[in-house]
């Protein structure tokens, strides 16, 4: 076990008297959060930069990079339920998830070698796609098969701070070479590439691939396909999945938010880039604490009111104008809601999961909620064409409520019906 | 971790600590430029109006470029150092956007009727578009930004309109925020986009593009109210005529990012074709109230509104043509 320091002033000595300060986070996690890190600073150094070195150096139109874009993802929503299921199935999680880094630090490689035409980009970005695809259900079983299932919040949480710590750092790293070479986008890939190795080097030498938590295979058989698609009608985790899907779709997502933010407060236009920076900060700094209280008070508790603090966001949606105070009281809750919310689900699948169906499971879960995200965007954006912004927020508030009022008895049920199989 | 993979690991971090600084470093000694030494040349047609437009260097088309004045035929730099992507000028109040000196953002530099910068004005994406107001009172600026939400596709683009009191350099307001209606009805989606303003004599009047949904529509809108209503579709990039009776824009053709040059009546909404057939990226100028000046991003031409003759080849390595009143500078 890794002994990491906890930032004092978020534990609060009445609430946590009874607990050590100190967190305890296994050293795999640890290594997976770093693996992450850099491979976060390594991918955002060049998606921050990709659409100036399009325009600058390819001379190309924005317009033809929208249309490269967004065409990859329903691919690499089904990578994700396969990725998990080989995983599962051979029992090396760790593997997979190499292979998923892999392909993304060698998109890393290609930019710098043939990165000089629009098609070339368009190939290396889902490249890139699918080689995140993979690696996230089986890096995240692996996170949870490394925890004990009382500290499982906890080590996603950390896991989470270290992911968007990288991401934050990445576009700091990228615009401080262009800012000592100019036009140099040549510099931000080598140095993306060096990072992108670095975290697959991390991950291959450092991680363990079969965690205290993972099924010794003397002792148990590989799961067969019809056991990981019965994860669907699992009593546990089929429910599970019905909550998730629920809320995520009564959840607005970020992006949405941010537009809806921007109509209605009169803040000059270089503030809007901010907007994502501070939720950003928010979300790494109440990753852990949020994560070790789902720990303590339980994980579905947190969860909720993860999906509560979006009420909020909704409620500020809806004032006619916003100042500069209720803008930072709106990226906080938002911040608040991706850290008690993103990590804490994963968490409570690692919990409710067979050990051997971890990866499959999990893979299952993302995807799923990313369908639910989507038809969510689609509904938001219908409603507010047809009935305004202020209506649509009151409808997905409605909505939210009822998600929440569903949700709550199938995550108890789910977390305290007795082990399946 | 055994004492190998330590080993390892360390040779590693110490080769890419190493490498990628010393090429950085490399990098940051080399040459490297934002602004490009071209100069425009004078092509075939000759110009009875006065134009001022921006250099080009064809080979990389998005350096900054410094501005010069076609005067009677003859290429002439403006005074001062001003440099940029994309530039307008009227009545003594010029908008220069571009790289800033450091490579890494965008700036737009207000300038007076002497080229002396007056104002700064950081831009939060790619310059697209600049329009100033006949009298000179506005000016908007159209620029391209990313959604950098780090939950969200990072290279999807979407376009912020702002409009500024030239004078000040304070921004009035964003065509975000405008109250949009059609048919007389509010009209609002989350991926409205607005592009191209183009301002009619009184300023407070403009047009606009508002892209959503796959559809460009012409709008009409009012600075003082804050309001734009849709008058038709199939228009990007609006530019009205001085005697503002008719609309050059370019039309897309299908779904691409291709358009054909076309121009309507304010009045009637019916529009025509003119003789350029090739695919034009710009929101054109008009040279006097019967000829179009646009450029095709390397050079600039002109082609007669009404859809007769063809197009010429007016100015070599230049782009973003402006028609001048008077000599500036």
């Amino acid at each position: 076990m890794y002994q990491v320091e906890a930032s004092k002033a978020l534990l609060k000595p009445s609430l946590w008297a009874r607990h050590s300060a100190r967190l305890s986070v296994p050293r795999n996690v640890v290594m997976l959060g770093l693996v992450s890190l850099l491979t976060d600073v390594s991918s955002e150094m060049v998606a921050t930069v990709l659409p100036l070195y399009l325009v600058f150096t390819l001379g190309a139109s924005p317009l033809v990079f929208g249309a490269i874009d967004g065409t990859y993802r329903g691919a690499a929503a089904l990578v994700q339920v396969a990725s998990g299921f080989a995983s599962d199935r051979f029992r090396r999680p760790k593997e997979v998830a190499g292979l998923g880094y892999g392909i993304s630090a060698v998109g890393k490689v290609a930019l710098v070698a043939a990165g000089n035409t629009i098609g070339g980009i368009g190939a290396i970005v889902a490249f890139d796609r699918v080689g995140k695809g993979i690696r996230t259900a089986p890096r995240d079983a692996l996170i949870s098969l490394s925890s004990a299932k009382e500290n499982l919040a906890t080590s996603f949480g950390v896991h989470r701070a270290m992911d968007s710590a990288g991401a934050m750092l990445g576009p700091l790293v990228a615009f401080g070479i262009l800012f000592v070479a100019p036009a140099r986008f040549d510099a931000v890939f080598v140095v993306s590439t060096m990072f992108a190795v670095l975290g697959l080097a991390v991950l291959v030498l450092t991680v363990q691939g079969r965690p205290r938590r993972a099924p010794k295979p003397e002792t148990s058989t590989a799961p067969s396909l019809r056991a990981a698609a019965g994860l669907v009608r699992d009593p546990r985790f089929g429910l599970l999945l019905l909550a998730a899907v629920g809320l995520s779709i009564a959840s607005v997502s970020d992006a949405m938010i941010y537009v809806g933010l921007q109509r209605k407060i009169d803040f000059e236009p270089a503030v809007f880039p901010l907007l994502y920076v501070v939720t950003a900060i928010v979300f790494m700094g109440l990753a852990i604490p949020f994560g070790q209280l789902a720990d303590r008070v339980g994980k579905v508790p947190v969860l909720l009111a993860g999906y509560a603090l979006l009420f909020i966001v909704y409620g500020l949606l809806l004032m006619t104008s916003l100042g500069y105070g209720m803008l930072i009281v709106c990226l906080i809750a938002l911040g608040g809601y991706f850290a008690a919310t993103e990590g804490v689900m994963t968490a409570l699948a690692g919990a409710v999961l067979p050990e051997k169906l971890q990866a499959s499971g999990i893979g299952i879960l993302i995807t799923v909620v990313s369908i639910g995200q989507f038809l969510s965007s689609l509904a938001f954006g219908a409603l507010w064409f047809a009935i305004g912004l202020q209506s649509a927020v009151l409808i997905f508030a409605a909505a939210l409520a009822l998600a929440i009022a569903v949700a709550a008895p199938l995550l108890w049920r789910a977390q305290r019906a007795p082990v399946h199989g | 971790m055994d004492s190998r993979s330590k080993k390892i690991l360390a040779v590693l971090v110490v080769l890419c600590v190493v490498g990628g600084g010393a090429y950085v470093a490399i990098a940051a000694l080399g040459p490297s430029q934002t602004t490009t030494d071209a100069r425009p040349e004078a092509g075939a047609v000759l110009a009875k109006t006065d134009l001022m437009v921006r250099a080009v260097d064809p080979k990389q088309t998005n350096l900054n470029g410094r501005v010069y004045e076609i005067d009677d035929g003859k290429v002439r730099q403006g005074s001062g150092d001003l440099a940029c992507e994309r530039v307008y000028y009227a009545a003594g109040h010029g908008i220069c956007m571009g790289v800033a000196p450091s490579g890494v953002d965008y700036d737009a530099t207000l300038f007076d009727s002497r080229m002396r910068p007056v104002h700064k004005i950081a831009l939060t994406g790619l310059p697209s578009r600049a329009r100033v107001s006949a009298d000179g009172r506005y000016g908007a600026m159209t620029v391209f930004v990313t959604g950098d939400s780090y939950l969200e596709s990072p290279t999807a683009f979407s376009t912020r309109t702002t409009i500024v009191d030239m004078a000040s350099g304070r921004q009035i307001g964003q065509l975000e925020q405008f109250a949009v209606s059609k048919d007389g009805k509010p009209f609002d989606a989350v991926d409205f986009n607005f592009w191209g303003v183009t301002f009619a004599r009184d300023p407070n009047r403009f047009y606009a593009t508002l892209g959503t949904g796959g559809v460009h529509y012409l709008v009409e809108g009012d600075v003082r109210t804050k309001s734009m209503r849709v008058l038709r579709e199939g228009v990007e990039c609006p530019s009205l005529s001085p005697d503002g009776k008719q609309i050059a824009y370019k039309s897309r053709i299908g779904t691409e990012p291709r358009w054909h040059l076309r121009v309507l009546d304010v009045a009637t909404l019916a529009d025509h074709p003119v003789a350029e057939s090739h695919s034009i990226d710009d929101q054109v100028e008009w040279l006097d109230d019967k000829t179009l000046v646009y450029s095709d991003g390397t050079n600039v031409y002109t082609v007669p509104a009404d859809g007769s003759g063809q197009a010429g080849l007016l100015v070599r390595d230049a782009t973003s043509p402006v028609r001048l009143v008077a000599p500036v500078g």
